[in-house]
């Protein structure tokens, strides 16, 4: 039996110590280009000079005020090619790993416990969001640091979304995501789980029952799935076979994945998961299907080199074409083809082309699709527009999504995104909301 | 072959000839002979050895006697201590002399002594050359020996410090050093009182007198002793400047003209060869064998001896001295000489640190381009105070280059050109 422990364990990050190290390097820039980068301003030009300054509790404020979920973008943020990225540090040697020190304050707070807020004054105003991801998450603290009462609407049996359904423990562990809910907690906000607020009629119905405003962010949770896996018991979709683990039903997974030969179909951070958690659940060999070539997948570098460190072996230029089973319908293999790279598509990336007459089978008893995700099939006709992806029109710089008072962010309007983009949505459309509010009392 | 073995790093002071100038100093690092035979495996040539009491007055440190002093990220930039002379019978640490003088004949031993009353300096003279000790060091500065007529309240009473190194000389033949207290305004004073008393040399400084931290929760200076702490020695990298000060004032001093044996905050070869070039002839090491053990001495015997080599210099003595023809008063610079800072931009990564310590401290002469990130240098109003240079993190990208004599620089302009014909005052003329 393999250590399931690790399905569920974040590694170790900085201590404070090595955080102090690693802030001494900094060069503490005039204009911070790293503060600029950041899509949430969390400030790492700000709350790196106050750790080097000795004033860590200070750092900590910073970087909560600016980012209720500065420790789980710490720890989730390809700071690589955000913060990191524009680092001048890089010019004489190495950037700074702002990601981990952001991570070691915050986590610093908790033993130290420092809690930057406080619950404010009430106002009467009361707002609803529908999701607890990131994005809800992080409007909601914004509304509730100005004494709004908030409610914010889970589908689901615990609040977190995506970094608690759609991301694996040992990426982000349960532990970090209750300290990252009780400052918002603290702050007053309310969660009603196992409530699902169904499209425009369920938010109209929450703005007749007294709620001034609808911040909308219900995440992406319908799976694409190739139309060849249907029926296949042993064929499973990224959705469920992530959220699975967090819901503690890993002995029934692991029933399933135990020892077999495992194919992750995709080249995203969700089938890196996928074949990282198979890999933990005890497969034997797992296999990642993309259809162009390692430097195209759209995982992050440090993901993809993780993996591949882990022992996942990459199948690239290989594109699935369908399904085989034996004469009991269970699955036996996965059908692929070869591909080469042709001309560059739209994003930029050069195109998989098939070879004729190369296909083949990859013996497995397993397979997960990691194909992307699409909105479910809530009714959103009425109050708000929806684009041909099936997506919500929002204003980008506000949330605005209907000229009533619904809000809309995160990837139910961007597509899939980043933890930190969606904090930028929340707070973008707490803001808005805040001022719609101001509007009204006058 | 090492690079020790090409240039000659012998030194000798008031007679007596050292293999090289590096010694330890008489602190916990010269405790006891077991101690000190693995210094000299490592290659110092001599010992200061820790400071011999009479037995008379019972000594007990205080419990604990130290504090790392700790800079950002970096470890014991100073060290501060609390600690008594030897609190060894003085029988044992006479075994140990004689030990090592029998198994070390060429290495050095310059016994630390300490007396409470004038006899007494006489006696710890006398039984310390009688068992070997090549030299004599006698302890006026320690800073925190709390008994009457001790430590650093000697080194202030100068006629005190005379009479005790007279007393000294006659009991004994060997040379004596008399180790100064930096705890002083001018250290050429006591040190000129010594020599009359008759001492061959002089070793300076002892620790400063300081405080390096206090407490946050029960407010009391480190180290704490149960809830009690104590101005006391500080030693280390950060007394380093205060320490080549005073010894180059005593280099400087016509009327000293003694041999120095110089110490404060060495750790490294460079710091050795700054104390021999202001005018030491030997150096003494506690704090950075605390910080990093005995093995240093390796590293400065290399490092000075390929220096030495890389100048073409035989001979360490060459070296002592040789900062102090240059060495004068502020007022002598040539002041018609005047330069700026320069600038590689090339290698510019774009803090603007130096933007930002020039409108905060310095003349307003850097303007900062937000859109190339870079900064741009008005010449005319470098104070060429170098403070960028200090805070750049690119290193050698910002110099200094001489001007012109014709070139003028901008005085710094008032805020309210209005204000000026306002101000009223008669022109100072001194009676």
């Amino acid at each position: 039996m393999a250590d399931y422990e690790r399905l569920h364990r974040m590694n170790r990050g900085f201590t404070l110590a090595q955080a102090v190290d690693e802030a001494d390097r900094c060069l503490l820039c005039h204009d911070a280009p790293c503060s600029k980068a950041c899509p949430a301003n969390t400030e790492p030009g700000a709350f790196i000079r106050k750790l080097r300054l000795k004033n860590v509790t200070g750092a900590i404020r910073t970087i909560k005020e600016n980012n209720i979920l500065g420790g789980a973008c710490g720890v989730l943020c390809p700071a690589s090619r955000l913060c990191e990225r524009e680092c001048s540090a890089t010019g004489i040697g190495l950037p700074i790993k702002i990601g981990e020190i952001q991570r070691a304050l915050v986590e610093h707070s908790w033993s130290i416990g420092f809690r930057v807020f406080e619950k404010p004054a009430a106002r009467p105003e009361k707002v609803a969001v529908v999701g607890s991801g990131p994005a809800g998450l992080a409007c909601a603290a914004e509304l509730a640091k100005a004494g709004v009462g908030v409610t914010v609407f889970e589908e689901r049996a615990e609040p977190g979304g995506v970094i608690r359904y759609g991301v694996p423990g040992y990426r982000f562990d349960r532990d970090f995501l209750e300290h990252e809910l009780e400052d918002l907690r603290r702050l007053g906000v309310e969660f009603v789980c196992n409530k699902r607020v169904e499209g425009a009629r369920g938010a109209k119905e929450l703005l007749a029952g007294g709620y001034r405003s609808v911040f909308l962010a219900p995440g992406l949770w319908k799976a694409v799935s190739l139309p060849e896996g249907k029926g296949i018991a042993e064929v499973h979709d990224s959705v469920s076979f992530l959220s699975k683990p967090r819901e503690g039903k890993v002995p029934d997974l692991a029933r399933q994945i135990d020892g077999k030969d495992v194919a992750v179909i995709g080249g995203g951070s969700v089938a890196i998961d996928c074949a990282e958690s198979a890999r933990k659940l005890g497969a034997r060999d797992v296999y990642l299907v993309y259809r162009r070539s390692f430097v195209e997948m759209p995982a992050e570098e440090e993901e993809r080199v993780a993996a591949l460190r882990d022992g996942v072996h990459f199948v690239m230029l290989n594109r699935p074409v369908g399904y085989s089973t034996d004469g009991n319908g269970r699955l036996s293999g996965l059908k692929l083809r070869r591909c080469r790279l042709g001309t560059e598509d739209a994003s930029g990336r050069r195109s998989p082309e098939d070879i004729a007459g190369s296909d083949w089978i990859l013996d497995v008893q397993v397979a997960v699709e990691a194909i992307g995700n699409g909105p479910d099939e809530a009714d959103w006709s009425g109050d708000v527009r929806i684009d041909k992806r099936g997506l919500i029109v929002a204003d980008s710089a506000t949330g605005r999504a209907s000229t009533k008072a619904i809000f809309a962010g995160g990837d139910i309007v961007g597509g899939p995104g980043l933890v930190v983009e969606a904090v930028r949505d929340g707070k973008n459309a707490a803001r808005a909301i805040l001022e719609a509010l101001a509007g009204g009392a006058r | 072959m090492s690079a020790g073995n090409k240039v000659d790093l012998s030194v000798t002071m008031c007679g007596v000839r050292f293999e090289n100038p590096f010694l330890l100093s008489s602190s916990p690092v010269s405790n006891c002979a077991e101690m000190i035979e693995r210094a000299y495996e490592r290659g110092w040539s001599g010992v200061c050895y820790k400071t011999l009491n009479s037995d008379r007055v019972p000594i007990v440190h205080p419990s604990p006697r130290m504090n790392g002093y700790d800079y950002e990220g970096k470890r014991l930039v100073g060290l501060q201590n609390v600690e008594m002379i030897s609190d060894r019978p003085l029988r044992d640490n006479l075994a140990d002399i004689l030990y090592l003088k029998k198994k070390y004949p060429d290495r050095r031993i310059i016994a630390s002594i300490m007396g409470f009353s004038n006899d007494e300096w006489g006696f710890l003279a006398k039984a310390a050359e009688d068992h070997g000790a090549d030299m004599l060091e006698l302890n006026f500065s320690c800073p925190h020996m709390s008994v009457e007529g001790s430590g650093y309240k000697v080194g202030q009473s100068f006629h005190l410090l005379e009479k005790f190194t007279a007393t000294v000389k006659k009991a004994v033949k060997i040379p004596v050093l008399a180790k100064m207290t930096p705890n002083i305004t001018d250290i050429t004073e006591p040190a000129i009182y010594a020599k009359n008393g008759g001492a061959d040399g002089i070793s300076a400084i002892n620790t400063v007198r300081g405080i390096s931290e206090i407490g946050l929760d029960d407010w009391v200076a480190k180290p704490e002793v149960f809830g009690r702490g104590a101005v006391s020695g500080l030693s280390g990298r950060c007394v380093k400047p205060v320490g080549l000060r005073f010894v180059a004032e005593m280099a400087q001093c016509k009327e000293l003209a003694l041999p120095i044996s110089g110490m404060g905050g060495i750790e490294t070869w460079i710091d050795a060869l700054e104390y021999l070039l202001v005018g030491s002839t030997t150096v003494q090491v506690t704090t950075g064998i605390i910080h990093y053990g005995y093995r240093i001495v390796e590293d400065m015997i290399e490092g000075l001896s390929d220096y030495m080599i890389g100048k073409g210099i035989g001979k360490a003595t060459e070296l002592i001295g040789k900062a102090i023809p240059t060495l004068c008063e502020t007022g002598e610079f040539d002041l018609g000489r005047q330069g700026v800072a320069t600038y590689d931009l090339e290698r510019c990564v774009g803090c603007g640190l130096c933007h930002i310590v020039c409108r905060d401290a310095g003349g307003q002469a850097l303007e900062w381009d937000a859109e190339k990130r870079r900064p741009e240098l008005i010449e005319e109003k470098c104070l060429s105070c170098m403070i960028c240079s200090f805070v750049c993190p690119v290193p050698g990208l910002i110099g200094f280059a001489e001007k012109p004599k014709s070139w003028k620089r901008e005085p710094t302009p008032v805020m309210d050109e209005g204000e000026v014909r306002r101000v009223r005052f008669e022109p100072f003329i001194s009676a």
